[in-house]
């Protein structure tokens, strides 16, 4: 270890006194960022003085200040592992938006219908229901009973640990995967037996 | 929910490109950028560029019986800030290398790319400097094993959601004054009995087991997409873990006040029990479990 | 950037900086606007006036868009700003228990409400107007409430103040219309349990 990195300081050495050595340059010391390190050498050298200013101490703070502004995010959402307690928490949160997002345009329409002559009375809809197809109407009717179900399972999840149980790693697993289980059963039983 | 947020962000595109982003002009110290170029560079949140497309370094003086195996890791220089982030990738030999993820990272550093930057002291998690998401999932390096299947690519990017100061180093400067602002340490008036220790029963000692050993790395911080969405204001699992610490303490005389400073909307009830934070703990704790503590002391008294 | 600042002076510019709070929000100077476009690398005129190195930087560099496209934008982050020094704590906000523990516990007793709400009609197999209206109003609170987080988690409102109070009101809206729509979906027609029942069975 010791002696390669020698090899490579000395190499290193060699190629900043001369710069065209580059080109045969092993790969493993030389590649990574090429332009900037040597470029930095290069103004080390006596020959072309380096023009400094020195840096006031009031200026601190803007500087660190301006560099913080360049600086990126790191990435979270694309990167982050799939785990079942991150996303059983984003499903929640679109079922219940599905959910509630359909109760309101509902309600919206139905207040809106009589000016529109939208037939959305009970009894007008449960007609147009039942005149479908039954592997449509079974299709709707779990599309629906689905985020309902799994909205609902898991928010009983959500209330048992507002009371502070069930929070061991294991626990958080496993009453995960119960919901999904439950919910499908529960799902395909409205939807296809009731 | 990433459906969710792309739609959000769309109806919002237009809003925050010009309302978030001033249009100041900033400079690293050797070069100055256009304005325009800087502005692109802030709008942060892209995804740095794929290891297919850069280069791999590999490490020199192979040997036929080498088990080598590939890290991507994600690189981005200060000191070419408008240069897009990239993973980059490197081989090693595991015959040659320790068994946590942290020796092969001092090995890259030491043998093949001494360019790399990343934060270690410690090496056996007591420190917290090398919290890193490693494979996904935020961990301490020094913890974390390196498998040995080489038909593993290792992936390895800082903490997610935080600003990046340089390759796998995040600026952590908000979560510091975070911990501040919840005053942690022992707030008492009352002299104790015999005026030398404030004493505690084992049992109320007890009581701070599971919340003390925190060394404040930030992984479940940053992995909590609550903090990642709201960092300036929600505090997140790890300081609102230290917050209970200092809530159960038996021997604090400010919970009122300490109570009080949680109660609004933003600080601690931007958790919504993700649960993020307890499953990647690389110490084992459960902030999950002390932030419903709280809810529930916060709600019942 | 540790070599750029040395630590005893941030140190001691920490201890000193009196206008701390607006400090790194402040502007750049306008000397510092023209310097961007008239010079390529730094000199002594430099507002900062930092020990710089005279580094010729290839031109692409300064063209390079960071990230060509804003398809795949999240919610993107601002630039990093940080109010105040690394010493200050963040500033705590006011106490309002009408936002937190208050509304956490009125938000469970909500949740909670709801399941024997859900049940009792389907099973007892009644229809009881009563029951009905009150969980027509606990569903659209419940609806409202998590309306309510989505726009706290995803429409701040320190960086977008002014989209987040048109959803906020727009929210309101949209709650007091469909409350109306369900007042007259309750008195004018069977009711929602009866309604969902009929249709399901349809």
């Amino acid at each position: 270890m010791l002696a390669q990195r020698f090899t490579q300081q000395s190499a290193r050495r060699l190629l900043t006194n001369q710069p065209t050595l580059s080109r045969f340059a092993p790969p493993v010391a030389f590649a990574v960022n090429r332009s900037l390190p040597q470029a930095r050498h290069v103004a080390f050298q006596p020959s072309s003085p380096v023009e400094t200013t020195p840096a006031k101490s009031s200026d601190a703070y803007t500087i660190l200040a301006a560099q913080r502004r360049q600086r990126p995010v790191s990435p979270h959402l694309l990167i982050y592992r799939p785990q079942i307690t991150w996303y059983i928490s984003g499903l929640n949160r679109i079922t219940g938006s599905l959910l509630s997002g359909g109760f309101y345009i509902f309600g919206a329409a139905y207040l809106a219908s009589p000016l529109f002559g939208w037939h959305l009375e009970s009894a007008s809809m449960a007609e147009w229901f039942g005149g479908l197809n039954s592997i449509v109407k079974g299709g709707i009717k779990f599309a629906i009973a689905m985020p309902f179900c799994f909205h609902s399972w898991n928010g009983v999840r959500h209330l048992v640990w507002d009371t502070g149980r069930e929070f061991s790693n294991r626990q958080v697993q496993v009453t995960g995967w119960i919901v999904v289980g439950v919910s499908v059963v529960s799902a395909s039983v409205l939807a296809f037996l009731v | 929910m990433a459906a969710l947020r792309t739609y959000t962000s769309r109806l919002l595109a237009s809003t925050l490109r010009h309302a978030s982003r001033p249009a100041i002009a900033t400079r690293n110290y050797a070069t100055v950028e256009p304005i325009s170029a800087t502005a692109e560079a802030m709008s942060a949140t892209q995804p740095p560029v794929p290891p297919k497309k850069t280069s791999t370094i590999e490490e020199s003086g192979q040997s036929p019986e080498a088990r080598t195996k590939t890290f991507h890791i994600y690189r981005w220089s200060p000191d070419t800030p408008s240069e897009k982030p990239k993973m980059q990738s490197y081989t090693l030999d595991l015959n040659k290398t320790g068994p946590m993820m942290l020796d092969a990272l001092i090995r890259i550093k030491n043998e093949v790319d001494p360019t790399l930057t990343f934060r270690r002291s410690c090496r056996e998690g007591i420190c917290g400097s090398c919290a890193m998401n490693i494979d996904g999932v935020n961990t301490l390096a020094c913890l974390c094993r390196n498998p040995t299947d080489t038909s593993h690519e290792a992936r390895i990017y800082p903490l997610p959601h935080t600003y990046v100061v340089k390759d796998l180093v995040p600026d952590l400067t908000q979560f510091y004054k975070q911990y501040k602002s919840i005053k942690p340490y022992l707030q008492r008036e009352t002299k104790s009995e015999d005026g030398l220790e404030n004493r505690q029963s084992p049992a109320d000692r007890k009581k701070l087991d599971g919340l003390y050993e925190c060394i404040l790395c930030a992984c479940c911080s940053t992995s909590c997409p609550s903090y990642w969405w709201n960092s300036e204001e929600y505090l997140g699992p790890a300081v609102l873990l230290q917050s209970y610490r200092w809530l159960a303490d038996s021997r604090d005389e400010h919970k009122a006040e300490r109570k009080a400073m949680l109660d609004n909307s933003m600080s601690l009830y931007r958790c919504h029990t993700i649960l993020n934070c307890s499953r990647t703990c690389p110490k084992g704790l459960n902030p999950g479990k002390a932030i419903a503590e709280i809810k529930k002391t916060m709600a019942f008294t | 950037m540790a070599s750029l600042i040395r630590p005893t002076l941030l140190r001691k510019q920490c201890l000193t900086v009196a206008a701390r709070r607006a400090f790194t929000k402040q502007a750049m100077p306008k000397s510092m606007a023209s310097n961007i476009y008239s010079q390529s690398t730094v000199t002594q005129s430099s507002p900062f006036g930092l020990s710089t190195l005279r580094i010729i930087q290839p031109t692409a560099l300064r063209v390079a868009g960071f990230h060509a496209s804003s398809r795949r934008l999240i919610l993107p982050a601002g630039p990093q700003v940080i109010d105040g020094t690394a010493n200050d704590p963040a500033p705590v906000p006011e106490p309002s228990p009408t936002h937190g523990s208050y509304h956490w516990a009125f938000e469970r007793l909500i949740s909670a409400a709801l399941i024997p709400l859900t049940i009792a009609p389907f099973a007892a197999g009644t229809l009881n107007p009563i029951t009905d209206a009150i969980l027509c109003a606990t569903i659209l609170i419940h609806s409202h409430i998590g309306f309510q987080a989505l726009i706290i988690d995803y429409l701040p409102n320190k960086r977008v103040p002014k989209t987040r109070a048109l959803f906020w009101w727009g929210l309101r809206a949209a709650t007091l219309t469909v409350g109306l729509g369900l007042y007259e979906f309750e008195t004018n027609d069977v009711g929602l349990t009866e309604a969902v029942k009929r249709i399901w069975t349809a």
